[in-house]
Formats: C-alpha cells, structure tokens, sequence
C-alpha cells in the first residue's frame, strides 16, 4: 500500500512529461513547421515580369481579390510535379488570381519551363536574388499561399500541391 | 618624407580600423546564426549549415548588423517571418511559460513528495 502511494504520484509526473514533451514535438515538426504569416498582411513586395521587363506588380494589387502566391523554379523537381495542378485550380476556382514568382532561376530557363509545361500564372514576376520570398518567409521549393481581398495570408502549404491537397484544404476556402 | 610618414601611419590606422569593425561585425553574425535553426537541415544552426536557405539568413543578419541594428531588432525580424520556431532558445513568454517552468515546477513537487514519505518513514 505504502509503496503504492509513493510510486504514483513519479507515474502521474512521468505521464504529464511525456505528454507535454509530445505535444511539444509534434508542434515543432522540422518537416511541418508553424506558419508565422499565416492570418497576417501579406509583407509588400514590387516585382518586374518575367515578360515584360518595363512592368512592375506590387502587392498593393492584389487587394480586392483572392489570390493564390507560388513560388518555382525551372531547377527545382518538385515544382514540376505539381504545375500540371495550377491549371486544375484555375478551371475550378476562376476567381483565383494565381501569381507565380520565378524564385532564383535564370529568365530564360524560367521562360523555357513554362514553355515546355505550360503557363497558368495570370502574372510571372521575377524574385531573382531571393529577397520577395525570404520576406514571405520562404525557406524550401515549392510553396504556395493564398491570400485573401483583404491582402491576408490565410494558407500556407510548404511542398509540393496533391489534388487530396487542393480538395480537400484549399477549395474549402471559397 | 614626413607627409609620406604621415599617410602611412593614417592609412594603417584607417585599415586596422575597419579590419576590427568587419571583425565585430563578422562575430556578432556567428553568435547570432549559432542560435538560429536551420530550418531545412536536421538540428543544425544557420551558423553551421551550407544550404541556400542559410546562407540567405547569413547575408540578411550582415545586411541588418551594418544598417545598424541589434540583435534582439534581428531576432524581432527573422520571427515574424519564420516563427518562433527559427530560434533555438524560445522567448521566455505567456505561451512558452510551461516551457520555462516545467523543470522547476517538477523539482518542486518531487521534493515535497520526497519529504512528505521521509516524514512517514521516520514515523
């Protein structure tokens, strides 16, 4: 009975520890990590096109509509695997503005890139040195928000879109 | 000739001088990316670690030391874009209090425990 009582109280500690020491991994995935941006203004950017050297895309454009902010590259595999689903995305949500950022990449190999796999940006801006997407706290390839009239982030997914994804988390938001 | 002296002991001055501020500089670039995490490694520190994404956040930590800033104004910076979570050592606050406490809270109650049974064993 003694012994009893002097163990529980170590067994209840230890359960409380490990759930806390859970809890606490699983909030800090490094494959997951929590979104600083997210229900936050978009940071303010001014991009050249891709295009069209002589004009410029800033975020003060993109209040007043929903708009969807990727970020590619003409080396990076992954963004290649989900490109085909921006045009999916495009024909299922039409009020969508899709911009796409060339993160990084040589103009010409962006350009090249979306010859070969096709262009579903309503605009193409040119992040060359990097600065747009360490603004958006960007820190791998691909990576997708979506912001709302009001110039809010209010998704973010980091990798590769599925179609599981677009269905299930972002065609929710509309 | 004692103008000629005279410019080389300025220019020597001047040199030294700005060798010791990029020095400062450059030191206090390490000490803070040491504490930053790589967030595309595995437990590794900005400091420590060759991907582009850390050498991104070395070159903005340089940028921002040279305009002028702190480390606490960086640190402010970097976690309003990547989160709390970029830090290695989390701000001691309402939502990391449990964090901070635990330990102590845990020392605490595992010695009144422990004097509670001496206290019955010696009876």
């Amino acid at each position: 009975m003694n012994r009893t009582i002097l163990i529980t109280p170590f067994i209840v500690l230890t359960a409380i520890c490990l759930f806390f020491l859970i809890f606490i991994l699983l909030e800090k995935n490094p494959n997951d990590p929590p979104s600083a941006l997210l229900n936050k203004t978009l940071p303010t950017f001014s991009s050249i096109n891709l295009y069209d050297k002589e004009e410029t895309y800033s975020s003060d454009s993109l209040k007043g509509k929903y708009t969807l902010i990727n970020f590619f590259a003409s080396w990076c595999a992954p963004c290649r695997a989900e490109h085909h689903l921006f045009f999916k995305i495009k024909k299922e949500i039409p009020e969508l503005y899709i911009l796409g950022f060339s993160h990084k990449d040589d103009l010409d190999d962006s350009k090249k890139y979306l010859e070969e796999e096709g262009n579903p940006y309503s605009y193409v801006g040119i992040d060359r040195d990097g600065k747009i997407a360490f603004d958006f706290g960007v820190f791998g390839l691909p990576e997708t928000f979506i912001v709302n009239k009001d110039g809010e982030i209010i998704y973010k997914h980091t990798g590769p879109l599925t179609k599981k994804i677009i269905e299930d988390e972002i065609a929710i938001l509309f | 000739m004692k103008l000629q002296f005279f410019f080389k002991i300025f220019y020597i001055i001047f040199f030294s001088f700005s060798l010791y501020a990029n020095e400062s500089i450059d030191n206090k670039v390490k000490k803070l990316t040491l504490e930053l995490r790589c967030m595309t490694c595995q437990n590794q520190s900005v400091y420590d670690s060759d991907s582009d994404y850390s050498k991104d956040v070395k070159i903005f930590v340089k940028e921002k030391f040279e305009e002028g800033l702190n480390e606490k104004e960086i640190k402010k910076i970097l976690t309003k874009r990547y989160g709390e979570y970029i830090l290695f050592k989390p701000y001691f606050n309402s939502k990391n209090l449990f964090l901070w406490l635990f330990p102590f809270i845990l020392v605490i109650l595992s010695m009144i425990i422990l004097l509670k049974n001496s206290k019955k064993t010696k009876r």
